[in-house]
């Protein structure tokens, strides 16, 4: 079936079919009209005609079918162009069914009229009078024959059987008949004489025509005989000459004159032909209404599918350009329109698909430009993104154009988003880079091409020291002018520069002033002893608070010295994994045996990450932070000192962040960012080497720390790397290795 | 053709009549009046064969009984075409009758109005005859007498044969106005069925 309507939709979309069977069908019509006007040559193929005609309705109907369902389908779905193929196919169909359904009615009606035109009441009686005319002519003729025959009936009725058939012979030549037998009332002829030597055989009538002279005494009429022309035949009944014998009957045939014959034959044909056609004039009617019906139907089907046919291949191209438009509307450039036809339409189908051919060409043009360009400036980014040197790129009205992650790195703020602000706006957001701003501001000028700055910032992270090289960027094709400022940390190095100093003239001062301390130290005792007793009293004790002085100082100077010495040394430090917890609570232990005023809080976040670390300078780090706050502390009555302990992550790595906080009276301004280095001290004694000794622990373990005042005082924040691995791995200090020290 | 289910014992046999089949197809097609069924006008009163000189002869006796319509197209001058079809067959189990012979005649009735006679023509051998009456007419065209059909010599003895014969009335012989008509209405669909006996080979 499905097979069927393919094929059925094939032939219905290919001309060459179409075209054969417009021809087809037009033939068999010519056929059917030529056999319908009772041609002979096709009077026999009339039937065979209607049957094709029939089976080409069929096909034709079949063809409709599938093309209007396939128009409904495409309709209800909306199918493109079936809109515009409904409304063709509509007005052709229109355009077509209107003259054909018109031209039929009056065709009709002409025919009808034609046919009935034939026939005419004086036609009618004057067939019919020729006909009466004929009879009576002949009726006139046959009375005669009849008079005859009675007279020959009556001579032959003394006739005996033995002389019956000469006396036949002799009557039929006396009276002219063509023949003349006598036989018995069922049919068995007696004797027979007849013109015609040939004829043995005589012709008998029916058994009617015998019948009817027994009961009547005698029959006459008409008998065309054949290739003899028309006779008149007489039938008599013989009187009986006794009872016993059979009924016997006179049969004579008397030729019609030929003239008369043939003007009777011709009158008969004509009178039977008339007859006929007045008889088969309805059906006439009814045939050629049936024929003109059929040619109807056909032209129509014929122009319904032909409208279907043109429709669709006039929509095609239509269609073909919705379908490409809609793809082009969608984006779709790349769609192949197939060229169905050479004419207007097919150009226009030709020349889109051109077109969307040079757009598509273009748009992958700049695609790949696009795509170029955003694989360079992705390179940059990563270049920018890797550098370990902040950048920052600014417009010449001082808007952030980029800013890497080092530059946010340097600064200690995240100014990913920052790109597009202004410059002033970044220092109203961010205050931790107001020191920064201020100090790029007056280089972001016109006049000034190349600077070099050192801005020292304080942050959360402590205090940093940044150099800030700025350029100014002359504007380039595409690129508008503006400046390029780059950032580096130059904290550290500053820092390990100045540690690096300090280390040596620790290490001198150990060493020069060392050295001469014992002597020094020996010769005082020596002098006190020797001279002491020898002199006296009010001398004695100058000597005795003199020499006694030499030694102290000379004992707080080895102390210094030693201080020095151990700031200068590189230790070896042995890294364990500790928890940091428990070594505070160790530390503070004795410091609250130790009878300060102070009281301690500790506070510990769960769970915290080991550390590794070394103990023993970890508890010289504690020390020197806590000894150094109750040093702030002194003369304070409620003197409070805060350790906090707790995790922190940076990226991907942990930290355990320890905070100490004081509520003294905190740190001064110009002290901060100098707190770690050695030798700085507020403290009237000690030897301003703790929290430079601190600075020094922390950077051996890879940790970083910070000073800040707080409202309350002041909180120094040390930072160490945590260690990622489970808690139970943790060595447990036990209280013997903290007495050790 | 759906009388030959009636009498005939072959049913299977190849249909002969094209124009039959496409007068049925032509019938159903048109739809115009109920698909007529075979009126039993034509009847087969009797049919024997006999062997005479090494020939089998046709012997039968058929009635014709003709409707009004038909009466009254045969009144208006309009020649009616009778056929007889005559069949000698062999009866196979499995297969169609093979058949032996077949044979066709064919008479014209027409009335002629002058003479008030009924004339009929046999159309296989020229043979003419005026009746002064329809039903002398007819009962002439149903007496078949002497009807030689097939030679002795053509049959195998010991052989199992049949003959069948059918009567009428052939609407492709009407006037083409007339046969449209006559396809579609059953008062011209007439026909004797088939009429089938045993060849009697002795």
């Amino acid at each position: 079936m499905n097979t069927f309507i393919a094929w059925l939709r094939r032939i219905s979309t290919s001309f060459i079919p179409v075209a054969l069977m417009g021809i087809f069908m037009l033939g068999s019509l010519w056929l059917l009209s030529a056999a319908t006007e009772n041609s002979a040559q096709f009077g026999r193929l009339h039937l065979v005609l209607v049957v094709i005609n029939i089976l080409g309705l069929i096909v034709l109907t079949g063809l409709i079918g599938v093309s209007l369902l396939r128009l409904i389908h495409q309709y209800r779905r909306s199918a493109t162009g079936s809109r515009l193929t409904a409304r063709l196919v509509l007005i052709f169909v229109v355009m077509a069914v209107t003259p054909v359904s018109i031209v039929f009615y009056f065709s009709l009606g002409f025919m009808q009229q034609g046919i009935d035109s034939w026939f005419d009441v004086r036609i009618d009686s004057a067939m019919t009078e020729a006909l009466e005319l004929s009879k009576s002519a002949l009726d006139m003729r046959m009375r005669d024959k009849l008079k005859e025959s009675r007279e020959l009936a009556r001579q032959l009725q003394q006739t005996d059987d033995g002389t019956l058939l000469f006396r036949l012979n002799e009557l039929r030549e006396k009276s002219g008949a063509s023949e003349l037998l006598v036989a018995e009332a069922n049919g068995r002829v007696i004797a027979s004489s007849s013109a015609d030597p040939s004829t043995i055989i005589p012709s008998l009538p029916d058994e009617a025509v015998l019948q009817q002279a027994r009961d009547n005494k005698f029959y006459i009429g008409l008998a065309p005989l054949r290739d003899q022309g028309l006779h008149t035949r007489v039938a008599i009944s013989l009187e009986q000459t006794d009872a016993a014998s059979e009924a016997r009957i006179l049969i004579a045939l008397y030729p019609v004159s030929e003239r008369i014959s043939q003007m009777a034959e011709s009158v008969q044909a004509a009178y039977t032909k008339y007859k006929e056609l007045v008889y088969l004039r309805e059906p006439l009617k009814q045939t050629f209404a049936f024929t003109l019906f059929l040619i109807l139907l056909v032209t129509l089907l014929s122009a319904v599918w032909a409208a279907f046919f043109f429709a669709q291949r006039l929509v095609a191209p239509i269609r073909i350009l919705a379908i490409g438009t809609r793809a082009v509307a969608a984006g779709n450039y790349h769609k192949k329109l197939p060229v169905t036809s050479s004419d207007e339409l097919g150009s226009l189908v030709q020349s889109f698909s051109e077109m969307t051919q040079r757009i598509a060409e273009a748009q992958d043009q700049v695609m790949r430009s696009q795509r170029q360009a955003d694989r360079e400036r992705a390179y940059l980014r990563a270049v920018l993104g890797r550098l370990s040197s902040g950048v920052m790129t600014l417009d010449r009205d001082l808007t952030v154009r980029a800013v890497n992650a080092a530059a946010s790195h340097i600064l200690g703020v995240n100014l990913d988003c920052s790109a597009g602000r202004k410059l002033s706006k970044l220092e109203v957001d961010f205050p931790e880079v107001a020191q920064f701003v201020q100090t790029l501001l007056p280089h972001l000028n016109e006049t000034e091409t190349d600077w070099r700055e050192e801005v020292s910032l304080y942050g959360s992270g402590g205090h940093k020291i940044v150099t800030c090289h700025g350029t100014r960027l002359p504007g380039m094709e595409g690129i508008p002018a503006g400046y390029v400022v780059v950032l580096e940390d130059v904290t550290e190095l500053v820092q390990a520069q100045r540690d690096a100093a300090w280390g040596e003239v620790a290490r001198r001062l150990a060493h020069e002033i060392k050295n001469p301390l014992t002597p020094i130290q020996l010769s005082a005792e020596r002098l006190r002893r020797k001279y002491l007793g020898r002199m006296d009293a009010k001398d004695a004790e100058v000597l005795d608070r003199s020499t006694h002085t030499i030694v102290q100082q000379v004992q707080a100077l080895k102390e210094m010295v030693q201080a020095f010495s151990e700031y200068a040394r590189t230790p070896q430090i042995q890294l364990r994994a500790l928890s940091l917890g428990e070594l505070i609570r160790e530390v503070l232990d004795l410091y609250r045996g130790y009878g300060t005023q102070v009281s301690f809080r500790f506070e510990e976040q769960q769970n915290l990450p080991p550390v590794e670390a070394d103990p023993g300078r970890l508890r010289q780090l504690l020390h020197n932070l806590i000894r150094n706050a109750i040093d702030a502390l002194a003369g304070r009555g409620d003197a409070q000192i805060r350790i906090t302990l707790a995790s922190r992550k940076e990226g991907s790595k942990g930290f355990v962040e320890l905070a100490i906080e004081d509520n003294g009276q905190g740190i001064p301004d110009d002290m901060l960012d100098k707190l770690f280095e050695p030798y700085a001290t507020t403290k009237p004694r000690g030897t301003g080497l703790g929290l430079a000794v601190v600075k020094r622990i922390v950077e051996e373990h890879m940790g970083s720390l910070f000073a800040e005042n707080t409202p309350a005082g002041a909180r120094v924040v040390v930072s160490l790397p945590a260690l990622e691995q489970p808690a139970d791995n943790v060595t447990q200090l036990h209280p013997g290795q903290a007495k050790g020290r | 053709m759906l009388a030959q289910t009636r009498h005939s014992p072959h049913l299977t046999r190849p249909l002969r009549h094209g124009g039959r089949l496409l007068g049925w197809l032509c019938a159903l097609l048109i739809c115009v009046a109920p698909v007529p069924t075979m009126a039993q006008s034509f009847s087969v009163e009797d049919a024997r064969t006999t062997l005479e000189d090494g020939v089998y002869r046709l012997d039968a006796h058929l009635n014709f009984d003709l409707p009004k319509k038909v009466l009254e197209a045969l009144d208006n001058g309009v020649p009616l075409t009778f056929a007889l079809d005559i069949e000698v067959h062999r009866p196979r189990r499995y297969l169609w009758d093979d058949s032996i012979a077949s044979l066709e005649q064919r008479t014209t009735l027409q009335y002629f109005a002058l003479s008030d006679q009924y004339l009929l023509r046999n159309l296989n051998s020229g043979f003419e005859a005026s009746y002064s009456t329809l039903a002398s007419a007819l009962r002439a065209l149903g007496d078949i007498r002497g009807l030689p059909i097939i030679d002795a010599k053509l049959l195998r003895p010991g052989k199992h044969y049949m003959v069948s014969i059918r009567s009428y009335l052939d609407l492709e012989s009407l006037p083409v106005p007339l046969r449209m008509r006559g396809y579609i209405s059953r008062d011209w669909w007439l026909t004797s069925g088939w009429y089938s006996w045993d060849l009697g080979m002795s």
